[in-house]
C-alpha cells in the first residue's frame, strides 16, 4: 500500500473513531452557547440603517444592493436567538441546531460587508458546519431525557474531530498565507512594528502595549516568530493532543496581545478554541463531584 | 484537552462502537475539509469559508492611505471621526481605498452619506474632501506617528450637483 494511501487510511481511523457523546454535548453548548451570546449582543440592526452607498456585500449578500430591512433583521435575530438557545439546551436539536445556523448567516455576513472579512466569527460558523447533520443532541440536552443514555460509538467522533482540524487548520492556514504573501519578511523585516505602530496612531490615546513591542525591535522579531510557530504548528495538537496545553494558552495569549495592542476583538474566535480542543466531559471527571457508589 | 475515553464508565445504554461510521458523513466531512483547504491554500473568499489572510501582507515603513475630512463654510477642516459615527460607517478605509473606481454618482452618495453623519453630530459640512496619504510609521513625535504627506484627490459638496469627484 503506498505511502499516502496509508496515512489517509489512519487519518480516517482517527477522524471516524467512536467518541464520547458528552465531549459531541459539550461543544454544542459551548458553541450554541456563544452563537446565542453573538447573536444577542450583535450590532446587526445599527447596521440594518446603513446607508447604501456605504454597503460593500460580501458572498451571498451580493444578491442585495444594501443591508436588509431593520424589518427583516429583527426577524432574523430572534428566529437565530431562539433557536441558538434551544439548540444550546439541546430542544429538538435536531432541528433548532441548522435553523439557528442557517438564520444567523445573513446577520454575520451583514458584519463582514464593510469591506473586511470579520474572522472573529467565521471559526465558530465553521466549527458548528460538522454538528448540523450530527447526533449533537444525544447526551447534555433536554432531548436526551426522552430517551435511553447514548454509549460512546462512531456517530459522535467525527464532528469533533472535524471541528478541532477546522481550528488547527484555522491558525495553520493563516500561517501559510503569511509565508505566501509576505515571506520570511514577516518575521525578519520590521513587519510588526509598522504594524503595531500603525495601529497605535489610529487609536485615540498612543497605545503602551504596541509602543513597548515596536519601539524594541529584537523583541518584535520574537513576537513575529513566536506568532507564526504557534500558527504554524498548531497541527500537531491534532497528533500529540496533551500539546493543546501548549497551543491553546499561546494561541489565547495571542488573542489578548492583539485586543490589548491593536484594539481588534478575537474574543470568539478564542472561546471556540476553549470549546472544541478542551475535552470537557474528561475535565468533569476528573474534577467533577465523585459518585456516590464510588465515595469509600 | 485530550481527545481520549471518558475516564468514567460509559452510561449503560445501546453500545453502537462497532458499527462503522454512516458512509454519507464520510464524504460529508471529505468534501467539507476539501473545500475548507482549497479557498484557504488558494486564499480564496467564499464566505463563510475564507483564505485566512489575517495581517497576511508585510507592512512597510512607509504607508500608503487616505483620509477624507469635512470642510467648513470658514474653510476649516476636520477629519472625519468614523470610529465615533455608527457601525455601519466603519469601513471607511476599504471604501475610501476603492473610491476612485466608484462611479460619480455614487462616489457623491458616499459623500453624501458622510457629509449626513457629521451634522447629525453638529458639524457644519461645506465640503468633504478625500486625500490620498503617505505616512512615514517610523518617523516618529513622541509617542506619535510624523503627520502624513498628503495629496487631496477628491472633492465633493454634498446636496450640490457637483457632489463628485
Amino acid at each position: 500500500m503506498p505511502a499516502a494511501e496509508t496515512a489517509l487510511r489512519r487519518v480516517e481511523g482517527w477522524l471516524f473513531a467512536p467518541g464520547d457523546p458528552r465531549r459531541l454535548a459539550a461543544v454544542r453548548i459551548g458553541l450554541c452557547g456563544l452563537l446565542a451570546i453573538r447573536l444577542a449582543s450583535g450590532p446587526y440592526a445599527e447596521l440594518a440603517t446603513q446607508p447604501p452607498a456605504l454597503f460593500r456585500p460580501i458572498s451571498f449578500l451580493r444578491l442585495l444592493d444594501r443591508m436588509p430591512s431593520p424589518e427583516a433583521v429583527a426577524a432574523l435575530q430572534a428566529l437565530a436567538l431562539a433557536a441558538a438557545v434551544l439548540a444550546t439546551v439541546g430542544l429538538l436539536t435536531r432541528v433548532t441546531l441548522p435553523l439557528a445556523w442557517l438564520a444567523a448567516l445573513p446577520l454575520v455576513a451583514m458584519t463582514s460587508s464593510l469591506g473586511k472579512v470579520v474572522h472573529n466569527d467565521v471559526l465558530l460558523l465553521l466549527c458548528l458546519v460538522p454538528l448540523l447533520p450530527s447526533r449533537a443532541g444525544a447526551a447534555w440536552s433536554l432531548d436526551a431525557r426522552q430517551r435511553p443514555v447514548a454509549a460512546r460509538g462512531p456517530l459522535f467522533g467525527w464532528p469533533v474531530r472535524t471541528a478541532m482540524v477546522v481550528v488547527a487548520g484555522a491558525y495553520f492556514l493563516s500561517g501559510l498565507a503569511k509565508l505566501l504573501h509576505a515571506g520570511p519578511a514577516w518575521v525578519a523585516g520590521g513587519n510588526l512594528r509598522w504594524v503595531l505602530y500603525a495601529a497605535s496612531d489610529s487609536q485615540p490615546q498612543p497605545n503602551p502595549f504596541a509602543l513597548f513591542v515596536a519601539d524594541r525591535p529584537v523583541l518584535a522579531h520574537l513576537v513575529a516568530a513566536a506568532t507564526l510557530a504557534v500558527e504554524l504548528g498548531f497541527p500537531l495538537v491534532l497528533w500529540r493532543p496533551r500539546l493543546a496545553w501548549l497551543f491553546v494558552p499561546a494561541a489565547l495569549a495571542m488573542h489578548a496581545g492583539i485586543g490589548l495592542a491593536m484594539h481588534l476583538d478575537y474574543r470568539v474566535m478564542a472561546a471556540t478554541v476553549l470549546v472544541v480542543l478542551v475535552d470537557w466531559p474528561a475535565l468533569a471527571d476528573r474534577f467533577g463531584p465523585v459518585p456516590v457508589e464510588e465515595r469509600p | 484537552m485530550r481527545d481520549q475515553p471518558a475516564a468514567a464508565p460509559t452510561p449503560a445504554g445501546p453500545d453502537d462502537q462497532h458499527v462503522p461510521a454512516p458512509r454519507w458523513a464520510r464524504w460529508f466531512v471529505a468534501a467539507y475539509l476539501a473545500v475548507f483547504v482549497v479557498c484557504g491554500v488558494a486564499g480564496l473568499e467564499a464566505w463563510p469559508l475564507t483564505g485566512w489572510r489575517l495581517f497576511a501582507d508585510a507592512r512597510q515603513a512607509r504607508q500608503p492611505g487616505f483620509q477624507a475630512v469635512t470642510v467648513d463654510q470658514a474653510g476649516h477642516e476636520t477629519p472625519i471621526p468614523f470610529r465615533d459615527l455608527p457601525i455601519g460607517y466603519h469601513g471607511d478605509v476599504q471604501v475610501l481605498k476603492g473610491f476612485a473606481g466608484l462611479p460619480p454618482d455614487r462616489q457623491a452618495a458616499v459623500c453624501q452619506a458622510w457629509a449626513e453623519a457629521v451634522r447629525d453630530r453638529g458639524g457644519e459640512v461645506a465640503e468633504v474632501r478625500i486625500y490620498q496619504t503617505v505616512t512615514d510609521v517610523s518617523r516618529r513625535v513622541g509617542d506619535r506617528g510624523a503627520p502624513p504627506a498628503r495629496t487631496l484627490r477628491f472633492t465633493c459638496r454634498p446636496g450640490s450637483a457637483d457632489a463628485g469627484g
